[in-house]
């Protein structure tokens, strides 16, 4: 196995191309260390659409500050698990779950019940960003885009969003490349930037996850792997969760990953593991192409 | 494997044939389209040039200032009902817009979801699995209301607008006559504002008209007994002497002329401010206003309704995503991005309430007598349609030019409108 120190600095244009990065580019100290404590709780979990069960008895902890991955092939309930972290579902008719999935605070913050229907749901989202798999910034400005999310929740001023705005740009590093043309419309971005400014869009309201559904799906080479620098950057103050189908990325950019198969948690544990020493043979055939 | 027969068989003439005959087939299709196409167009520049001809000559300044006349049809004009339908149309769409809309936002975006009853759970001791039922129940009753909305809209889009005027009848202008019956010319109902009752009208021996201003404002009816200042219609104020029935009549002219039988009982007259309101509504534009919009609101719920669901559901994702309620979401996202839609639906149905002459029929009647537009709340108007219909019947050539007229500047204004939306939509894809 090829370890080597991963730099945090943002690369160079010229970097190699995606797919001959080596595998769990990690720090080695990093890479043996045990999972951090947890961020989200997840105990005997089921989840439904109508009738149909997508998720079957699932027990998985999120790590805090790490990358988390969700991988395995289509409809295998990776999705649903996402969006029942934040609650996306409730807009799905039909969508309904029981368990324990409980997002644990920091110290001095309460445990909130992810599931419970008292939960204040706005107040989940903005502690809970999400990033989906087309880019969608609104057909409105660059800047209107990122400050969307901090003017539903609060009263700034100018001067306190244009700071906010600067700041979350810069975090997606994204700042560069658009601030001269802040007021212009977001559509005109290629769809990597998109992707960006939709994560700059999440970051701004301020939450500590960031759920990120394919985030590089519909993006081209250069884009993914800018992209996917960011990830590893952002895992610094935010615990990550990404769901993705391609294995590269998962090993690429996560600390932990997590193979899911029909509905059911196979095996989760440190990426490298899974990915070199996989415990059950359906993630071995997995990882190394046999299905999926 | 062997390839199935259909493919092994051998007849490239056939299949030559065959493609020969299907590309002509497309060819005379293609002309059929076209011909059907013109046709509608034509059908419609048959109209225009015959319109044209027969109310070119009528078309000119008097036409749009003037109002109408019995005695002198060459000078009669549409001012009127051009303020009429102005009237109408602003009640129409100040009502029916917001109520469209806000239906559609309603069907759209507020779907039913499974309500919370926590309150009443920590009062009611029913098991889980009991309050798990109710809420399913409710939620598959709201579930049930939001379809019956819905399709109850979709057939409304349909009934006749003749209907509408005779529901706008009982509901707009006699409102089931709960505040009494009304009757022409005179007030009645429940009157809540903007209403003067000055005088009480009297009708002098010699048909002259005086009017007595009035200290109490709830009587009807004025007997006069004595002599009584009274006011005459230009101003001038005289004291109106009393003739006892019997007695012999005063000889002096001056005298003659303003006197009064003892026992004579006068009308009241009121003076109406602007905002003279009174329930029910009777024969004014604001009935004729809310019945249109009656008429076009499905049109607008479902147009509007189109549009929102063409806003993509990324768009509604990302925005709740971001922690934003429904309502921030819809004020936000959907509806900016809906509003092209929403206008363009809007000002269509608009072009049809101002062509619209069956239901302001039945609600205003078909008088066109009236010569300037709607001066109070209550008072009625006249619209360029039913001002057509009543031309159009009369048998005078004069009055059928007149009628031709007034369709041209009726499509005139009716293409502005459409013109409007095809510009404002162009506008706004565009940003």
């Amino acid at each position: 196995m090829n370890l080597q120190v991963r730099p945090m600095e943002p690369k160079s244009k010229n970097r190699p191309p995606v797919v001959e990065r080596p595998l769990a580019s990690k720090d080695a100290s990093e890479s043996a260390r045990p999972a951090r404590p947890a961020r989200i709780e997840i105990k005997d979990f089921d989840a439904w659409y109508g009738d149909f069960q997508a998720i079957h008895g699932l027990s998985l902890d999120v790590p805090r500050h790490q990358v988390t991955a969700f991988i395995g092939p289509s409809g295998c309930g990776k999705s649903t698990l996402l969006k029942w972290l934040n609650r996306m579902n409730d807009v799905v008719a039909g969508a309904h779950a029981q368990g324990h999935l409980v997002l644990k605070g920091d110290v001095g913050e309460d445990d909130v019940d992810l599931l419970a229907r008292s939960t204040d749901v706005v107040a989940l989202r903005r502690r809970i960003g999400i990033v989906f798999q087309k880019p969608n910034p609104f057909p409105k400005s660059i800047y209107q885009n990122v400050a969307f999310g901090p003017r539903l929740h609060m009263n700034i001023s100018r001067r306190e969003t244009d700071e906010l705005v600067e700041w979350a740009l810069k975090k997606a590093a994204l700042w560069d490349e658009v601030k001269d043309r802040l007021h212009k419309s977001a559509l005109g971005l290629s769809g990597g930037q998109q992707q960006r400014l939709c994560i700059a869009r999440a970051i701004a309201t301020g939450p500590n996850i960031l759920l990120m559904d394919e985030p590089c799906s519909a993006l081209d080479p250069a884009s993914t792997a800018r992209v996917e620098d960011l990830i590893f950057e952002l895992r610094q103050q935010y615990s990550i969760v990404i769901v993705t189908h391609s294995m590269q990325q998962a090993s690429r950019v996560s600390d932990q990953t997590a193979f899911f198969f029909q509905g059911r948690l196979i095996e989760s544990g440190p990426t490298e593991q899974i990915f070199t020493r996989p415990r059950e043979q359906q993630t071995e055939d997995y990882v190394s192409g046999k299905f999926g | 494997m062997t390839m199935p027969a259909a493919l092994q068989r051998d007849d490239a003439n056939d299949q030559a044939a065959k493609a020969g005959r299907r590309k002509l087939i497309s060819r005379w299709f293609y002309l059929l389209c076209i011909a059907i196409a013109m046709l509608s167009v034509l059908v419609l520049a048959v109209l225009l040039i015959s319109i044209s001809v027969q109310g070119g000559s009528r078309l000119s300044v008097d036409l749009l200032t003037n109002a109408h006349s019995e005695l002198h049809p060459e000078q009669a004009g549409m001012w009127p009902a051009i303020v009429g339908t102005l009237f109408v149309c602003g009640v129409c769409a100040l009502v029916a817009l917001p109520l469209g809309v806000g239906t559609a936002v309603f069907l759209e975006e507020f779907k039913p979801r499974r309500p919370e009853l926590r309150v009443l759970r920590r009062w009611i001791p029913l098991g889980q699995r009991r309050w798990d039922g109710v809420c399913t129940g409710l939620y598959k009753a709201m579930r049930g209301l939001h379809g019956f909305v819905q399709l109850n809209i979709s057939n409304l889009a349909g009934v006749p607008s003749i209907v509408y005027g005779l529901l706008g009848l009982s509901v707009f202008v006699y409102m089931f006559n709960v505040f009494g019956q009304i009757t022409v010319n005179e007030s009645a109902g429940l009157e809540l504002a903007g209403v003067r009752h000055y005088y009480q009208v009297l009708t002098l021996q010699r048909g002259e008209v005086v009017l007595i201003p009035q200290q109490d404002l709830q009587q009807a009816t004025i007997t006069v007994t004595e002599p009584v200042e009274a006011m005459l219609p230009s101003g001038e104020r005289v004291t109106l002497s009393l003739w006892k029935p019997g007695t012999e009549k005063p000889t002096e002219p001056e005298l003659r002329r303003r006197t009064v039988r003892e026992g004579a009982t006068g009308g009241r007259y009121s003076q109406k401010d602007w905002y003279y309101f009174r329930l029910p509504l009777g024969r004014s534009f604001l009935a004729a206003g809310l019945t249109l919009a009656l008429v076009i609101l499905p049109v607008v719920i479902i147009a509007s309704q189109e549009a929102l669901r063409g806003v993509p559901p990324s768009m509604r994702e990302a925005s709740l995503g971001l922690g934003a309620t429904t309502w921030q979401t819809t004020r936000n996202v959907c509806l900016p991005a809906a509003l092209p839609g929403i206008l363009t639906g809007s000002i269509l149905s608009m072009g049809r309430a101002i062509g619209e002459a069956a239901p302001i029929l039945v609600v205003l009647g078909a008088a066109i007598a009236k010569n300037s537009g709607p001066q109070h709340l209550m008072d009625d108007a006249v619209t360029m349609p039913v001002l057509i219909y009543n031309w159009a019947g009369r048998q005078q050539q004069v009055y059928q030019e007149l009628a031709a007229a007034a369709i041209i500047v009726l499509l005139v204004i009716l293409l502005l409108v459409n013109s409007l939306a095809i510009y404002l939509r162009q506008r706004l894809r565009q940003t």
